[in-house]
Formats: C-alpha cells, structure tokens, sequence
C-alpha cells in the first residue's frame, strides 16, 4: 500500500447556520489521482479550501503530507499545489512571468529558473511562454493554471474543477498532465462535476450536501450499485408511464430509449436490453438514497 | 521575510502597472492634471469683476475713481449705465457682479469738504466673491481718498488721516494662491495614489481569486504587503516631484526650505497613507466597496485639513476632529518647509503627529491581512 498523503478526520466547516461541509473523512495516496465528484454547492470548495489551508476548519482535522491543517496551516501551504475554481492567472502577464512569479514564492535562484523551464516543457508551454496570459484560450489557461500549481513539484496537489468549461479535448489534454504528475508521485486531488471525469480517477469520492456518501473505484462504486439495482433499455418514449410501476426506481429517457432501473426483486421487462451501471448512475442513485434517508 | 518574494510581488505588480494602459494614465496624467486644476481654478485672488457703473457726477472725481478700480485689473468696467433699475438689472443677470453709483456733484462736494456717499451694490451670493470685492473696492476708494488728502495737505487744508494700516505679507506677498495650493494638492495625490491604489491593488486580486492562490503558497502576510507597498511608494514619490516640478514651472511655487526635509515628510505620509489603503483593502470585498470606503477617508480630508477652508474658521467640534486627518499635519508641514522655509524645529508636532499615524496604521495594515479567507 502506497503511503497516505492526505488524511482528511472528520472535517467539518460551517457558515453561521449553513453547514457546508459535515464531517468528512477520507484518505488520498501517493500517486494517486483522487477525484472529489459532486453537484455544485455540494461542498467540494470548501472542502479543497480546508485542505490547501485558506480555510480554517469548524471542527475535524486533516493531515497533509504530515502537516495539520488546523495547528499548522503554513506548512500545509509548503508542502502543496493548489489551482483554484477559475484559472488564476494574471493577463497582462506572460505565461512565463505568471509561472516566475509563483514559483518565486517557493523558491529562489537556479531552482526558480530550472523549475520554470521545466514545467514550460512538461506543460507544453515554451512556444507560448512569451504570450499575455489574457491572450490564451480556455483551454491553455487552465493548462498554465495547472502548470503554475504545481511548478514548484509539490507532493500534493489540489485542483478544483480544472475542466469546467473547457472542449472535450482540452479537458482530456488536461487529465493527461494531471496522469504525468501522479506519474512522478505527485498526489491530486481533482474536483469536478462531470460524471465520466470520475472514471477517469483512481478513486471517486462522491460529495453531497457536505457529506462524503460514496468511496472507492470507479469500478468499486459501480459494482455496489449493480448489487442493489438492475439497469435496463427499454424501446419507448414513456418515461413517466415506467416511472410510476411498481419496482421501478428510476426511469429516463436515453437516446431513443428508456433507461430503467429497478429494484433488485422486480421482474425484467419484457424486451429489455440489460445494461451496465455508469457513474452517472451511481450519482444519481446514491443521491437518491441520501434524500430517502434525509426524510426518514 | 525572504527578499525574493517581496521582490517576486513588487515586480509583478510592476509589470501589471505597467502594462494597464489605464492605470498609467490615472498615475501620470491625473496628478499633473489636478495640480493645472487646482493651480488655474482655485483662485481666491479674484480680478476683473465685471463691474457696471451709473456715473451721475461723470466729473474729476468720478473718473478719477473708475481708472483707480480699474487700474490693477481687479475690476472691469463693463456698463455703463443710466439708472438704478438698469444697474439691478445687469446684477439680477450677472452680467455684472458689482454695481457702483457715483452721486452727481462729486467735485463740488469733495471741494467744498463735505462726505460724498458711494452706494456699491455687491453680489453677496458667494460670501468669498463679496468678500474679495468689497475689499477691491474700500482699496480704490483708499487709494484715492490718500490721494485727495495728500493734496489738501499741500495746499494746507487738511492733517493726515489719523490711523493708517499697511499690513505687511510675510511668505506669500503676492497672494499667489497656487503657491497655497500646490502642498496641498500633493498631500491630495499622495493619498489618492497610496491609499485608493494600493487598496485597489489588494481588493482586485481578491475580486479575481488570485488572493486566494496567493494565500495558498508560503508567502508571509509582510512580504506580500512590503512588495505591494514598494511600487506604490515609488511611484508616490515620483508623482510627488512631478507636482512639485510643474508647480514650480507654471505657477512658480517657491521652495524655500529643504528638498530633503519635505521628501521626508512625503515618504513618512505616503507610508501611512498606503497603511490605510491595505486595511480598507483588508476588509473590502470588491473594488468597488474599497472606492467608497476610500472616499469616506478621503473627502473629509480634503475638506477638514484646511486646504480650502482655513481651519480657524470651523465650529470648535470639528475643528476637534481635524487633529484626527493626517492630511492636516501633511500641509501644516509641507506649507512649514515650502513657503515659509522653516525647518524640522518649527515643524516637530505634525511630524510626531504624523509619525505617530504612520506607525498605527502600519500596525493594524498587518494585523488586518490575514492568509486564510473569511
């Protein structure tokens, strides 16, 4: 087992009244990538916040490659990476002075120069390093974003939401610069929204209301919910008429089909197509479970 | 305190300075710009009044007295008139400010040492304007008076007036008003530029989340407010002498103490200043919450630091609460070393007044910047 570089013990942060994260514990790797998967308000800032120590926590602690969030945040801030929610980079700066300038806050010298010729290379950035930061599209501002967090090789790195709103093919360039890091033995911790992003991850945590209410592989998450649910397609367009039979959990349609889900007991329906649980189906099925639970 | 961070932030913010084309503007262009302002239209020495004239005497005496109104430009003779009501009339418009009567028979009355009584109708809408032209107008009608009596005298007709006043002006003899202003228009860029820039400075990488990727690097709270001083204090000092340049090219500002004591006084005061624009920057969320929490600062110092208003004038309260604007030891100060020329041994209680806010707020600058958000 490779050797824990974030364990987060019962975090907990509220706002006056508004509890935005409720006790949340979880451990991350070395060399893992963790992905913290969650609707938006779910408490993923706030969470990555705590964790990067910007954010003092209401109660719980984390450890941070074997420094405490809580007695000693500034350690924290030595050891990590952190790139927030909208790409921060200064636009009337070059990609390369962005990269000198927070570099400079870790290092000075040979190393600052080395390590910024480094992540130009390891980023793909030398052709543009002489560009307005302003200049450059989504895609390859979130590429230097990520870039200026991690420009000084930090052990752990947090990364929240480094694809929000960027094409197919910019978040999949993204994903493989995160890969390249873990690589090296970096940790990141990714937040996102995006369903098939999770699979994309080592390990899922899935975020909710500020509760962790899922964890484990992408295949570990979907083989619990294959246990409890059967997944089918049938041809139609009469969701709501599936969605009211007894034994269904979920129905929605898909495509030119519906997809149905049902309980473990209820009968296949007759011309049915079986099929694989996704991510998506995880969410929303854990989701589900939380609210039925929140009720009771 | 690594110097290589302060170093890192002071030259990023350098560079965004640099490369704003609108910030430039507000720094170069703004503050010569206030000083042709403030130097051309704040002008308390009021010349050529349009004045109208109903001369009912038109003999010696009466001419003698419109070429003496006239004769240092304070007054322009713009009507002539034939009637009170005209003479109302041009005042009611402002085409004329002040409306003059000569009584008929001037002559003959001033021979004979009788009184003559000259009516002036003054428009008293603007106590400052009233005030200047009734001065202009008892200095013509002293000048003459002196004059007449001086030819009594010889003719041994008359003795002298008994009580005569020649005030003498130390510093200023020439009512220069820019030479005023211009202390005062530098104390009022120094506070724009440390404490609106500065607080903006701050309050725009929190408005774009950069703060908060700063935070989350190792820098010290004091490196981070040292490297985003440093540039503003620069450029402070360079807008400074640019004013004082100017103020001396075009309006001929004297100087007549030390260079040195009065960049003293502008490093001691642009130090605080920038104290006070990283506390509001502290507490702001946005920039434009730091504007107007700015202008909180800003506006009574202008108008309580007895740059326009002469501080004596105000009710004894507020005259309590100008101890409190720095900008207030800042002119007594720079006016101390710029017009009357006198040293640091006349100047030792705005300076101490002026340290002492300097170091307060230095304080609270860095017990007000945190690194954790909220």
């Amino acid at each position: 087992m490779a050797p824990v570089k974030v364990r987060a013990e019962r975090l907990e942060r509220r706002f006056g009244h508004l509890i935005a994260v409720a006790g949340v514990s979880f451990e991350v790797y070395e060399g893992e990538v963790f992905g913290l998967l969650g609707p938006n308000g779910a408490g993923k800032t706030t969470l990555v916040r705590m964790l990067s120590g910007v954010l003092a926590p209401s109660g719980g602690d984390a450890v941070v490659d074997g420094a405490s969030v809580v007695r000693e945040p500034e350690r924290v801030k030595e050891r990590i990476g952190y790139a927030t929610q909208e790409a921060s980079v200064y636009p009337f700066l070059t990609v390369r002075e962005n990269l000198e300038f927070r570099a400079a806050m870790y290092l000075e010298g040979r190393a600052l120069a080395a390590a910024v010729e480094d992540a130009l290379a390891r980023f793909g950035l030398a052709e543009a390093a002489g560009r307005r930061a302003g200049e450059l599209s989504g895609g390859w501002r979130q590429r230097l974003s990520i870039a200026q967090a991690v420009v000084h090789r930090p052990r752990v790195a947090f990364l929240d939401e480094p694809t929000t709103g960027l094409d197919p093919l910019a978040r999949r360039a993204v994903w493989e610069l995160v890969y390249a890091e873990a690589e090296r033995g970096m940790s990141a911790l990714v937040t996102t929204h995006y369903m098939d992003e999770a699979e994309r991850c080592h390990r899922v945590g899935l975020v909710y209301r500020g509760r962790l209410i899922a964890l484990g592989t992408p295949q570990e998450l979907k083989e619990a919910v294959r246990r409890r649910y059967r997944f089918f397609r049938v041809p139609g367009s009469d969701a709501e008429v599936w969605r009211a039979r007894a034994g269904v959990v979920d129905a929605w349609q898909r495509g030119g089909a519906i997809r149905v889900v049902l309980a473990p007991d209820a009968p296949a329906p007759a011309g049915a197509a079986v099929e694989e649980p996704t991510m998506e189906d995880v969410f929303v099925l854990k989701i589900r479970e939380e609210d039925a639970d929140a009720h009771v | 305190m690594r110097t290589s961070r302060v170093r890192a932030v002071a030259k990023k913010e350098m560079l965004e300075l640099r490369r704003d084309p609108i910030l430039l503007r507000v720094i170069v262009v703004l503050p010569v710009a206030m000083l042709l302002l403030f130097g051309y239209a704040v002008n308390f020495n009021l010349r050529h009044i349009p004045l109208a004239v109903w001369d009912r005497a038109n003999d010696r005496i009466s001419q003698a007295l419109v070429r003496e109104l006239e004769k240092d430009g304070k007054f322009d003779v713009v009507y002539r008139v034939s009637g009170e009501d005209e003479l109302k009339r041009l005042i009611d418009r402002q085409q004329a400010r002040v409306g003059l009567e000569l009584p008929p028979g001037m002559l003959e009355r001033v021979r004979a040492g009788q009184g003559v009584k000259l009516t002036a109708l003054v428009d008293g809408s603007d106590p400052t304007f009233a005030f200047q032209a009734q001065v202009g107008l008892q200095k013509a009608v002293g000048r003459l008076n002196a004059r007449l009596v001086a030819a009594r005298m010889l003719a041994g007709e008359a003795q002298p007036l008994p009580l005569a006043l020649e005030p003498v002006l130390l510093y200023n003899p020439e009512g220069n008003t820019a030479a005023f202003m211009v202390p005062g228009i530098v104390g009022i860029i120094l506070t724009q530029i440390a404490v609106i820039l500065t607080g903006l400075a701050i309050v725009r990488e929190k408005e774009t989340r950069m703060l908060e990727a700063l935070i989350a690097t190792p820098v010290r709270p004091g490196e981070l407010v040292l490297g985003k001083v440093l540039p503003y204090l620069f450029i402070a000092f360079v807008d400074a002498l640019l004013v004082l340049w100017v103020g001396r090219v075009v309006f001929a500002v004297p100087m007549r103490g030390s260079l040195a004591l009065l960049l003293g006084l502008v490093f001691l005061f642009v130090l605080g200043s920038l104290a006070v624009g990283i506390v509001v920057s502290a507490r702001a969320r946005t920039q434009i919450q730091a504007i107007f929490a700015t202008l909180v600062y800003y506006l009574p110092s202008i108008f309580l630091s007895g740059l326009f208003f002469p501080i004596e004038g105000m009710p004894r309260a507020l005259q309590a609460v100008t101890y409190l604007i720095p900008l207030r030891y800042f002119l007594e100060a720079a006016r101390g070393v710029m017009l009357r020329g006198v040293g640091l041994d006349a100047l030792l209680v705005p300076f101490a007044a002026l340290a002492l806010f300097t170091v307060l707020m230095l304080g609270l600058a860095t017990l007000s910047f945190r690194k954790r958000l909220l």
